[in-house]
């Protein structure tokens, strides 16, 4: 009994369900409506126990649907099931008081000829849940949230110790330099380091880690214990405090216990990584002006001066300035002691050329250290080539016109897309990039472990990484800040604990000149150029 | 003219009495003295003639009395004219006010008495002291008829002299019959002379506004009414609701069946509603009336009394049901063409902020996953098309398929949610839509599913009452998620219905001992907002037994504020009516007590203005309160809510906020960016965009994510590139606090909501109306952004989806007989004030002319820039059925 209406509809326009004829069946609509409401009242009239409504579904109405009273709703569903292809049990028919149940009673339920009822459901998929569980950021253990950051966290202020904090994350800007820390361990430390050197190389091993991991600010209270038990001058208090520091004082010392503790056993001089990162050599020459005799000599320094003079606008004329001097030496000739004139050059170029601005200085007639606020400009790329001895110019020559080549192409200048091409791979990949090249220029093989087959070439040019600033009037109090370029090309400020994202035409604001941040400490990058 | 110190020359009331008190009679007259010789011949021959007269009148002989007396008259009359200066024969008549009020006194009862009291009258217009009403006491006992002869500025000082002899009489209980005479000669003549608010004003004072029905004819009831609508904002109930029931009924006597309706709406007076339906015999214009009682968000059948035949009521309820809503607010989004859906990127305009946004995380994170589902939802709101959410299933290349699955947990129902508010009103494919998230596993996206049931169907009514079919069955799901969301769906759903059977089924959960409390606190809610402002003493009991059922510890929970909240719902804008819930409110444990009370009071006189419950809500403010009470936030929500109906009323009450700013403690400053937020809705003053701004960087991080949120408030569905910037720049300023940034996300989200199309503004029909579902939902997300912490930023977010109740198209979409988009020309431009303005002035200002369908925006009106056709309704917003005009001829 049941099949019959449905056998009617279906008689009726021969249309059965099918999702991919959904169109069709739109346009259909209308006549599905008017054909069978006729000669489906004409029959309701005659069984009396059957019901005519209209079903709503989605926008479409289905009129004319007829219901036998005497049989329970689900063969209405099955009806329905026909017309819309919604499987009953997905059908939700909304009836006065809720749901119309599979089960229920019609003459409960109380419908009435020609009401409008209204279907729900559909026979789309039932969303489920991607096999792969998302992962979410808040959910990453905190070294990987950090990593999500881009950067690394800030370091809290102990007490004056803003000096400490931006030495700190200036040096940690370095992956060479965490690098060999990370493979510093007890067995390789050598005997000549003292337990508190090994202590701070510790120390600062530990921090720097700590500052990876974490995405809050990190107090390092156990690197500034070690640090004034190896440097007793970094404890001096003042009122209870304790004072604030020169940030260049701690650089240097910082650095000097490093290099010697990361000094590989076998003790060579190539093995010193910090030297082989920071260190300058310089040529310099000396000359008697009264005896007229020269000499030369050689040394190794981590960090070029740049004396700020009246005449000094620029890092480059301080530069200069720096590398001139008078000193004093027993002349051999004269058998006393005359003023002799120096005049250094560059003989091997560091990884990171570090320059301090020397604004400090100590004031005779007022007897205390006074700040120059001079403004000095630094430039994003520094060449130093004019600064090289002679012989360092002539191993230059060759990796900078590749250089230049090379911007030369990536400025459009290519004369073959061939070639271009292959060099702009070799550009990308940069240090990795292998190449056999001569010996004669100035090769830097990268780090102790690097292979001999990848070779690099200085070109004399370098990319400012960081800058560590000195806010204030006076050299005693002040504020220190880093500011250091993150990996992805940002430049992130480091006030103590308090990181923030800047812009990089503000980093070169920071030249003095009035009351806001200045350079204090600055490192460049070298750019390599592979051959 | 030249500065004659004429101190009583024009305007009755204060002015003339401060001056005459200044400068006693004598004065004035040394000072024409002196001035006698500048005088030109024609005035002193004026002043020699009426010296005569005066001496005449009290000549023994009444003929030369009468003749002298009748010149006199003669003259006053003949000059009256002139506004700006004393009339010259008055002037001159000065000096001898005292002989000739003396000599009056002698007079024997008589006709020439009656003359003379005339003119003493009149003289005494400009000489009688403070006080005194001797203008009205000769006009009392003068000659009967004609005063409007004398000239304006005449009536107008006796009616002024009325109002205060009434108020005096009637603290004597004296009878004041000879009064009302004169009230209604003088109203007659002003209602003849175009001074309808003198009328009006003049009826108010001695109470008896019904003789204005008498009065008022064709040309001028309409300024009448409008004068009477706009004063009934600043009276002191009940004369207000008085006011408003006369010009009812004159607009009825004049068939202006719209406004009629208008004010049966706003005294929320359903026989009144009917009055309209069954007087007006026009099917089209009764059309025009569902339009406006389907945008006011009431329930309303109709019945065959208003309606006899059933195909047409059928076609009326449909309106009323708000069914063609979906279909004309896309024929608005397809006429501006902004149909294609945008991504939260898109509104979020990364690209614009200078490297500053952090770089691409490799990790989704939750959070902004989840305010990018919001964003989402609410910019596409009503479009039946996005980006995330309906992007075909079958396409899983990619990311955007399993949009769903990005959310975390509780985040997984608003996303769910979001889908019913991206269907917004469209109930026959939103519930196609949602239908297979009811087959899920997942609790939360069932939830959310349900949620979005009630979304869909928010404002919309329907025979077949899908949203109760399809969430009864999960009010008593096990699953506490569930059945918040269940609870939650019905009362968005239903909101304003009063239906009895939500009642039966929700009023159990509030006193079921078992049931968990964030259960209790959105069934509360729930109720609330089902019989918003119906003062239904059973829900209230419910709700006051849950309150007090609730412990110590309960009462300290963050959710538990939505108990009070929904019994203020209750009441809300029903003034005196909450005065025994506000009482039982008073043996509540004292941790919820002042909450409650606050709550309460700011519901109750929610839109009214009324400024006595200002002064007491700040009275509250004032106080520096020991740690732990947090009434004060509601009372700050709720001066805004009541300050909230009128222009001047917001004006004030942003100044006093901003005292509050200053001196207020930290719970207050917190409340005052919501209030600032509540007051100016989708509605982008740039004083108060400047203060919020200020506001989002404040030290404390929650005035800071109020402010935020409420800067999308203001700016909510106006696309206000202004506060887009301001936006834009914060959401980098706070790119690494989470909460904050969320917060900037969702008032990004509210700014651009519905892609500009659609308003939060609880007000409508020229700001006349206040649809309390849209408030009720409104003020939920104030009091739930009270706390933050634990609601918005804790896992209730979707409370940020009680702001569906107060959406609407702020669009007008003219409609021809068939109901059919018919395009005209129309001008939009800044509504003018034309209250008690002669003549007909321009409504508008700074138009332009647009074609319908045109977006409004606040304080903007339309007016048709045809004669072809004729609207139904005065007030041009929303659907407007228009007429052909049958005196149109094409040029």
């Amino acid at each position: 009994m049941f099949i019959n209406p449905t056998r009617f509809i279906r008689a009726n326009h021969r249309t059965s369900w099918n999702p991919k004829k959904k169109k069709a069946r739109e346009e259909e609509g209308t006549k599905l409506a008017s054909l069978p409401s006729l000669q489906a009242r004409r029959l309701s009239v005659l069984t009396a126990k059957m019901l005519t409504v209209s079903v709503k579904w989605q926008k479409k109405v289905f009129e004319g649907i007829e219901i036998d009273v005497t049989l329970p709703p689900y063969v209405f569903k099955a009806q329905l099931y026909d017309l819309t292809g919604v499987p009953p049990e997905r059908q939700k028919i909304m009836v006065k008081g809720g749901l119309l149940k599979d089960d229920a009673d019609w003459s409960a339920i109380g419908v009435k000829d020609g009401q409008k009822l209204m279907m729900m459901g559909t026979a789309d998929e039932i969303v489920k849940a991607p096999e792969k569980a998302i992962v979410f950021a808040e959910d990453l253990p905190e070294e990987e949230q950090a990593t999500n950051l881009g950067y690394s966290a800030g370091l809290v202020n102990l007490g004056n110790t803003c000096y400490m904090n931006s030495t700190v994350q200036c040096l940690k800007s370095v992956p060479e330099l965490k690098a060999a820390l990370s493979n510093y361990s007890l067995a390789g430390r050598s005997n000549d380091v003292d337990q508190t050197s090994h202590m701070l190389t510790v120390a600062t091993r530990e921090l720097f880690s700590d500052l990876d991991k974490s995405v809050n600010a990190v107090s390092p209270s156990q690197f500034w214990m070690v640090l004034r038990k190896k440097y007793p001058q970094f404890s001096q208090l003042q009122n209870g405090m304790h004072m604030q520091q020169d940030a260049e004082e701690c650089w240097t010392q910082l650095l000097y216990t490093l290099s010697q503790s990361l000094k590989a056993p076998t003790s060579s001089e190539d093995s010193d990584a910090v030297k082989a990162l920071f260190g300058v050599n310089l040529r310099s020459r000396l000359h008697c002006q009264e005896s007229g005799e020269e000499s030369s000599e050689t040394e190794s320094v981590y960090s070029l001066k740049c004396h700020i003079s009246h005449e000094v606008n620029h890092l480059h004329e301080g530069l200069k300035h720096g590398l001139k001097g008078e000193l004093e030496k027993t002349s051999p000739a004269l058998g006393r002691s005359a003023l002799y004139l120096k005049e250094s050059l560059i003989d091997s170029l560091p990884r990171y050329l570090t320059v301090q601005f020397v604004r400090f200085f100590w004031k005779r007639e007022t007897n205390q250290k006074a700040k120059i606020l001079r403004k000095v400009d630094y430039p994003l790329e520094l060449d130093i080539y004019d600064l090289c001895s002679e012989d360092l110019r002539k191993k230059l020559e060759a990796p900078r016109q590749k250089l230049r080549d090379e911007e030369g192409k990536k400025l459009g200048l290519q004369t073959s897309a061939k070639s271009s091409a292959k060099d702009s791979d070799v550009k990308m990949t940069d240090a990795e990039a292998s190449s056999h090249g001569s010996g004669e220029s100035s090769t830097v093989t990268p780090q102790e472990g690097a292979s001999s087959e990848k070779e690099t070439h200085m070109t004399g040019i370098y990319d400012l990484v960081s800058v560590l600033t000195h806010k204030g009037r006076s050299a005693d109090s002040g504020h220190y800040v880093a500011w250091v370029k993150q990996e992805s090309g940002k430049w992130i400020q480091y006030d103590d604990d308090h990181p923030s994202l800047q812009r990089e035409e503000d980093i070169t604001k920071l030249s003095g000149g009035g009351d806001w941040h200045m350079a204090y400490i600055i490192m460049y990058k070298a750019r390599f150029v592979s051959m | 003219m030249a500065p004659t110190p004429d101190p009583n020359s024009v305007g009755g009331g204060a002015k003339q009495d401060e001056a005459t008190v200044k400068v006693p009679s004598k004065d004035p007259k040394k000072k024409d003295e002196k001035k006698e010789e500048d005088l030109s011949e024609e005035d002193l021959e004026l002043k020699q003639n009426l010296e005569l007269y005066v001496e005449r009148v009290q000549d023994p002989n009444p003929e030369l009395q009468r003749a002298a007396l009748e010149s006199m008259r003669q003259e006053i009359r003949a000059s009256t004219s002139s506004m700006t200066s004393v009339p010259k024969p008055l002037k001159f008549l000065r000096p001898h006010y005292g002989t000739l009020k003396a000599f009056h006194e002698t007079m024997a009862d008589s006709e020439l008495k009656k003359y003379l009291s005339d003119i003493l009258s009149v003289l005494a217009l400009t000489m009688s002291a403070e006080g005194e009403r001797e203008s009205l006491r000769y006009r009392l006992i003068g000659t009967e008829g004609d005063i409007g002869s004398w000239g304006h500025e005449y009536v107008r000082n006796l009616a002024g002299e009325i109002a205060q002899e009434f108020t005096k009489r009637q603290s004597e209980k004296a009878h004041i019959d000879d009064l009302m005479e004169l009230v209604q000669q003088i109203v007659a003549f002003h209602m003849k002379h175009n001074a309808e608010t003198e009328a009006v004003d003049l009826l108010m004072d001695v109470e008896d506004l019904n003789q204005l029905l008498e009065h008022v004819d064709k040309t001028n009831f309409k300024r009448t009414c409008n004068y009477l609508t706009s004063a009934a904002k600043y009276l002191p109930g009940p004369d207000d609701m008085f006011v408003l029931d006369i010009s009812y009924m004159i607009y009825m006597k004049f068939e202006e069946y719209p406004n009629a309706l208008q004010i049966a709406l706003f005294l929320d007076n359903t026989p009144y509603v009917k009055q309209v339906f069954t007087s007006c015999a026009d099917l089209l214009r009764k059309k025009q009336f569902c339009y406006m009682i389907a945008r006011h968000g009431i329930t309303f059948d109709l019945d065959d009394e208003m309606v006899a035949d059933d195909d047409d009521r059928e076609a009326l309820q449909d309106i009323v049901n708000n069914t063609k809503l979906s279909e004309g607010y896309l024929t608005l989004a397809r006429d501006i063409e902004v149909m294609e859906a945008k991504t939260p990127e898109d509104i979020y305009k990364a690209h614009l902020l200078d490297g500053r946004a952090s770089s691409g995380a490799s990790a989704d994170s939750a959070r902004q996953n989840l305010s990018a589902t919001f964003v989402n939802a609410f910019v596409n709101a009503g479009f039946g098309q996005d980006k995330l959410m309906t992007v075909p299933s079958d396409s899983t290349t990619g990311s955007s398929g399993n949009w769903l699955f990005k959310n975390k947990e509780h985040g997984k129902t608003s996303a769910a949610a979001s889908l019913g508010m991206i269907q917004l009103w469209d109930v026959d494919s939103g519930l196609a839509q949602l239908d297979k998230y009811f087959h899920s596993n997942d609790n939360p996206i069932i939830a959310g599913a349900l949620l979005g049931v009630g979304i869909v169907n928010c404002g919309i009514k329907n025979d077949c009452d899908p949203a109760l079919a399809l969430l009864g069955d999960y009010i008593d799901n096990e699953d506490s998620s569930v059945r918040i969301g269940a609870i939650m769906g019905l009362g968005i759903a239903y909101a304003g219905s009063q239906n009895d059977q939500i009642r039966s089924k929700l009023s159990p959960i509030l006193n079921d001992a078992k049931a968990p409390l964030d259960v209790i606190a959105f069934a509360s809610l729930s109720l609330g907002m089902i019989y918003v402002g119906s003062c239904n003493e059973e829900v209230a009991q419910s709700i006051i037994f849950a309150l007090m059922d609730r412990s110590e510890a309960e009462l300290g929970d963050a959710l538990t504020r939505f108990l009070p909240l929904g019994l203020g719902l209750l009441y809300l804008g029903k003034q005196e009516s909450v005065e025994a819930t506000a009482e039982v409110s008073k043996t509540f444990n004292e941790k919820i007590r002042k909450y409650c009370d606050m709550t309460l009071l700011s519901c109750a006189y929610a839109g009214t203005g009324n400024v006595l419950k200002v002064q007491d809500l700040l009275a509250q403010c004032g106080e520096h309160l020991e740690k732990g009470d947090i009434h004060q936030g509601p009372a700050v929500l709720g001066l805004a809510m009541v300050a909230m109906s009128e222009e001047l009323g917001i004006d004030m009450e942003i100044r006093s906020l901003e005292r509050m700013l200053q001196y207020g403690e930290q719970n207050i400053r917190r409340a005052v960016p919501l209030a600032l937020g509540l007051l100016c809705i989708s509605n982008p003053k740039v004083t108060v965009m400047d203060t919020l701004s200020r506001l989002s960087h404040d030290t404390d991080s929650e005035v800071a994510m109020a402010a935020i949120i409420s800067l999308g408030l203001i700016g909510a569905g106006t696309n206000n590139a202004r506060i887009a910037g301001m936006l834009r720049n914060l959401s980098s300023y706070y790119y690494k606090d989470a909460s904050l940034l969320f917060c900037v996300r969702i008032a990004q989200g509210l700014v651009h909501m519905g892609k500009g199309l659609l308003t939060l503004s609880p007000f409508h029909s020229e700001r006349f109306l206040l649809s309390p579902t849209a408030l009720a939902g409104i003020v939920t997300l104030l009091h739930a952004c009270l706390d933050m912490k634990p609601i918005i930023l804790g896992k209730y977010h979707y409370v940020l989806y009680f702001l569906v109740l107060a959406m609407q198209p702020r669009m007008m979409l003219t409609v021809d007989k068939d109901l059919k988009p018919l395009s005209v020309p129309v001008r939009v431009g800044q509504a003018v004030d034309v209250v008690g303005q002669a003549g007909r002035p321009k409504t508008i200002t700074g138009f332009q002319t647009h074609s319908t369908p045109v977006l409004l925006a606040a304080g903007e009106r339309a007016e048709l820039a045809t004669d072809k056709y004729i609207p139904l309704s005065p007030i041009l917003e929303g659907f407007v059925i228009l007429k052909e005009n049958p005196d149109y001829r094409e040029e």
